[in-house]
């Protein structure tokens, strides 16, 4: 057969033309396995994992050596576990390789076979983000930090090695005495077509997939497992339990932490460069079990008797409904009160570490935040929707006059201001009781749980239910950037010291109003149609949103005055300010 | 547990050559393609290779249905069993003459061919033709309900904007000129059945009633038709039996009577059957067959149409690269109403609860998906490594028992003459139907 088969392939009937109407699909030679068998089909996103073990590749990191890694040996993690002989003599043959090169390779294969073995005492080379570093592998500690830090295991460091750069072993015979200095490049895994290298036997990169599935736990990580198998949890509770409120229990730690003990306070989980040491990949293999149960973000030893919802109900449909307005306001106002804040923010570019995180962190969350209510804004006014007889729905748009307080039963006015650390206390304040009873919602849940049980009546406490949820995320996300913004002086990250809002004629504030009452008017129009004839305004106001020709470039073009963003009081009555209900 | 090999694995290619050169079936979706010589020897001489070359070029193409998937279509087609008797004693007869056995022993009425009617027109695709065909016995023993039929679903198909076409199979002795005026009048598929010159037609297909002469009676009867179709499209159908299986001769005889194109199709049975084709038979029929079509196949380079349907069929199929699981639509997009009303996977299983399916009411779904999966050509073990799997797709279900090697070797010999055939006739890369 010759290479050239697509040019001689005449298709003869019409089945056979169809083949190619598709030009993508047209047949042609590939060089290679089966794109079935290539990582890039694969479904699994760690290795080892579903369909292969990437340290297979690693076993063969250098030339001729294929070596072990084993955790269990106290000394000599790394171990020669054979030579490839025929390799060795073929490339001394033709000058490939040094005759003491050569040497020393055939006294390694001479010992393995006799029952002697060899392990690596040191590692030299290019090791990619470690730069250049020699180690020895036993000394790894799991843990790496800090400048001149070495790669936390062996593993790591191997999977770092530059291809191509030299490396050198030093190897020492086990038992003593004998050792061997052998340097060569890091050996390349694929050939010049993308195919594994010759030197991988069928089925070698298959060959360890009995590793549990929990090894996935280790690499997986950025909040990918269920909220059961989270990254940081708070720590189980010893018995007898410690005082309530102990803040030394009320800190997260890593879930993983490979300190197990729980009659101390463990080490709690920090966002700066130290964190707590976890249970090693190799270790999670054997002791996954160890991992406790989370509920309610802390984990549970012991048995878990669930909380009981019980708030009163509203008294009849005309509060309830007018609850959800004022509901609906107060979302818009913490929206704006949000939205303020976060634009007072130096931006985050120009700064220097630590402050260039802790800024974009604060900056995204707030902003995220925001979103978050916005949403509320809809979810509340389709239950307001679907509690209205048909035709009888005004949307709720209209913007909270003052909105709850720090302490329960408590309200304070709105008040658009800079992110200064009593306003995150405050922010903090507005979302703490969200999920508690006398929450903004839980007497609306109250109420809805009450009515009969149908299909809308479902939607509606669901509904409620992902907002309370989300209001709880938010008042947890405001203790973190109370946290990143706390260790920093305001005048370090606020744009000004004594922000305040822009002069009535200042044009871009102007052009800031104009376009925030277009988006409340598309937004309104939207509403009232309802879904789906309203969905091209929706559309649209949400896209009246994006970019410096909307509402962001408008918020942009504010705080660049430095000023702090105003939302001014609109006299239309549909956007106008709403008290909340007695 | 025996380990498969390449050998177990299903054919996915076919190497033939032809006067015009060498070829490549690719057996998934029957696409044929023109090798070069040289790649030819090469290809055969590397299995691996022409696997891998044939997989690649079997994939799937856009507007192919995929192979494996079982399709359970609404029905287009039924065919009414409408008359339990005829006038024809032929031997060979599967319905034992209509009455199936004693299963169907009075004729449709027309409350049940009405319910079968409404529901086809009800269910059936609008944007494809809808046949309704009548069979037997002997249809036209019961022609009041052919014209009743044919009239309603006319004027309802009219009335719904359906394309609703007809199909009769008649040994054409009880035809009378008000039949013909009905056949002229709509899309009309008739077939004749006549096994050929008047010798062996009425040896094969003596009168019941002892007379002589139902050639000349079928002959004299169908020929106004012959001479004024309108829209009815006539053929000729002839049953070949071990005791002369020379087809030209069929052929021959049939086209002289005027029909523009003649089928054959062998007697299968058990070899006790008085007729049907034995072992050492179906070398015979393969010549023969082939024989003839070669004949057609020098009228086609002429500019002449083929004749013999079987070769016009599997010319078609080829050119358009016909691809099927099953031999044909029974249980899938066709079905055959009983006299009595009970509609069954095909005409030629009435009676038969293996493949009873419903009423007009409606159909049974688990029975008939357990029908179209058993009778999937890759169930069954005789075929399913058959690189003619999708072509022949296993034969008529009802023949199925009677399948042996030689019968099988026939299909295969009778699929390799028509491809080369084929790729001999021209055509190629410009895709143009010369045919």
């Amino acid at each position: 057969m010759t290479d050239d088969t697509r040019s001689k392939l005449l298709p003869r009937n019409v089945a056979a033309l169809r083949r190619f109407q598709d030009p993508a699909a047209a047949p042609r030679e590939v060089t290679g396995n089966p794109v079935m068998t290539r990582l890039e089909s694969g479904i699994g996103n760690c290795f080892p994992g579903l369909e292969c073990d990437l340290r297979n590749l690693e076993r063969r990191f250098f030339p001729f050596l294929e070596i072990e890694i084993n955790f269990s040996v106290a000394q000599g993690i790394m171990q020669v576990a054979a030579v490839d002989l025929p390799g060795v003599e073929a490339a001394a043959g033709n000058g490939g390789l040094p005759a003491a090169d050569a040497a020393n390779y055939r006294t390694i294969a001479q010992d393995l076979r006799n029952g002697a073995g060899w392990v690596v005492s040191n590692i030299a080379g290019d090791f990619g983000p470690f730069k250049q570093q020699s180690f020895n592998p036993d000394d790894l500690t799991g843990t790496s930090f800090g400048n001149q830090r070495l790669p936390p295991e062996p593993w790591a460091a191997v999977r770092t090695l530059v291809e191509g750069a030299p490396v050198t072993l030093t190897l020492v015979r086990r038992p003593a005495p004998g050792t061997i200095t052998l340097t060569a490049n890091r050996a390349r895994y694929l050939d010049d077509t993308g195919a594994l290298a010759r030197m991988f036997q069928p089925g070698e990169l298959t060959q360890s997939l009995c590793s549990p599935w929990t090894h996935d736990f280790r690499d997986c990580a950025c909040f990918y497992w269920a909220s059961n198998h989270p990254d940081i949890a708070l720590p189980p509770l010893p018995a007898p339990p410690p005082a309530a409120g102990d803040p030394r229990w009320e800190l997260a730690t890593a879930w993983e932490r490979a300190d197990r003990s729980v009659a101390t306070p463990p080490v709690a989980t920090q966002t700066g460069s130290q964190s707590v040491p976890e249970i090693a990949h190799h270790a999670i293999n054997r002791d996954w079990q160890l991992l406790n149960f989370v509920l309610e973000r802390r984990e549970r030893i012991s048995d878990y008797a669930p909380t009981r919802f019980n708030a009163v109900p509203l008294p009849n449909q005309a509060a309830l409904l007018a609850q959800l307005r004022y509901a609906a306001g107060v979302e818009i106002a913490a929206m704006q009160e949000y939205l303020t804040a976060a634009w007072s923010l130096r931006p985050a570019a120009a700064q220097p570490e630590p402050l260039l995180g802790d800024l974009t962190a604060a900056f995204d969350e707030m902003l995220r935040i925001a979103i978050g209510e916005m949403r509320h804004v809809r979810a509340v006014n389709d239950v307001l929707a679907s509690l209205s007889p048909p035709g009888g729905f005004t949307p709720a748009l209209a913007v909270a006059a003052q909105v709850p307080g720090a302490t329960i039963g408590s309200i304070r006015p709105v008040e658009l201001r800079a992110a200064t650390k009593a306003a995150i206390d405050d922010f903090i304040g507005l979302e703490a009781p969200s999920q508690s009873v006398d929450g903004l919602y839980g007497r609306i849940l109250e109420t809805l749980m009450q009515s009969p049980e149908t299909t809308e009546q479902q939607e509606r406490v669901q509904t409620v239910r992902t907002v309370m949820a989300e209001g709880q995320d938010h008042w947890e996300t405001f203790l973190a950037i109370k946290e990143w913004l706390g260790r920093h002086a305001e005048a370090d990250y606020l744009r000004a010291p004594n922000l305040q809002g822009p002069p009535q004629n200042n044009a871009a504030h102007q052009e800031l109003q104009r376009r925030y009452v277009g988006l409340l008017e598309r937004l309104y129009s939207g509403y009232q149609q309802g879904i789906p004839k309203g969905a091209a305004d929706i559309a649209a106001a949400r896209g009246s949103m994006l970019g410096q020709g909307g509402l962001q470039g408008a918020l942009d073009a504010v705080a660049a005055g430095p000023f702090l963003v105003i939302f001014d009081p609109i006299a239309d009555p549909r956007f106008a300010a709403i008290q909340p209900p007695p | 547990m025996p380990i498969a090999t390449t050998r177990d694995a299903p054919a996915i290619s076919h190497r033939f050559h032809s006067a015009a050169g060498e070829h490549l079936l690719v057996v998934p979706f029957s696409r044929i393609f023109d090798i070069p010589g040289h790649d030819a020897v090469a290809l055969d001489a590397d299995p691996d290779a022409l696997r891998a070359l044939a997989t690649s070029l079997g994939q799937i193409a856009p507007g192919e249905a995929a192979l494996d998937q079982i399709v359970e279509p609404e029905p287009q087609s039924i065919s009414l069993n409408i008359s339990s008797s005829c006038n024809l004693g032929c031997t060979y007869c599967y319905a034992d003459k209509g009455s199936f056995g004693g299963v169907q022993s009075a004729p449709m009425t027309w409350p049940i061919a009405q319910a079968a009617t409404d529901r086809l027109l009800a269910v059936a695709q609008r944007d494809r033709p809808i046949t309704i065909g009548f069979l037997g016995g002997e249809p036209f023993a019961n022609r009041a309900l052919i014209h009743q039929t044919v009239n309603y679903a006319s004027a309802e198909g009219h009335r719904r904007g359906l394309d609703v076409r007809f199909s009769v199979t008649t040994n054409g002795t009880l035809l009378r000129p008000a039949d013909l005026d009905l056949m002229r009048g709509h899309p009309f598929a008739v077939t004749v059945s006549l096994d050929g010159a008047a010798d062996v037609n009425d040896t094969q297909r003596p009168m019941r009633n002892g007379r002589p002469g139902g050639w000349a009676l079928a002959t004299a009867r169908v020929s106004g038709l012959l001479v004024d179709p309108g829209q009815a499209k006539l053929a000729a159908r002839a049953t070949v039996t071990r005791h002369d299986m020379d087809v030209s001769a069929r052929l021959r005889a049939l086209v002289d009577l005027g029909f523009p194109e003649a089928g054959v199709a062998p007697l299968r049975g058990a070899p006790d059957e008085a007729g049907a084709l034995r072992e050492a038979d179906w070398t015979v029929y393969l010549h023969e067959l082939i024989r003839a079509s070669r004949a057609e196949l020098a009228r086609l380079r002429r500019g002449l149409p083929v004749r013999l349907t079987n070769f016009a069929v599997a010319l078609k199929q080829i050119h358009r690269g016909a691809c099927s699981p099953y031999p044909c639509g029974a249980g899938g997009g066709y079905f055959s109403v009983s006299a009595g009303g009970r509609w069954y996977a095909c005409h030629r299983a009435i009676g038969d609860p293996a493949f009873e399916m419903g009423s007009s009411d409606g159909l049974d779904t688990v029975r008939r998906r357990r029908f179209l999966e058993d009778r999937h050509v890759h169930a069954q073990t005789d075929c399913r490594t058959c690189w003619a799997r999708y072509l022949c797709s296993g034969g008529c279900h009802q023949e199925a028992a009677s399948r042996t090697a030689e019968s099988c070797d026939f299909v295969r010999g009778w699929l390799e003459f028509c491809l080369a055939a084929y790729c001999e006739l021209g055509g190629g890369q410009s895709g143009g139907d010369k045919r």
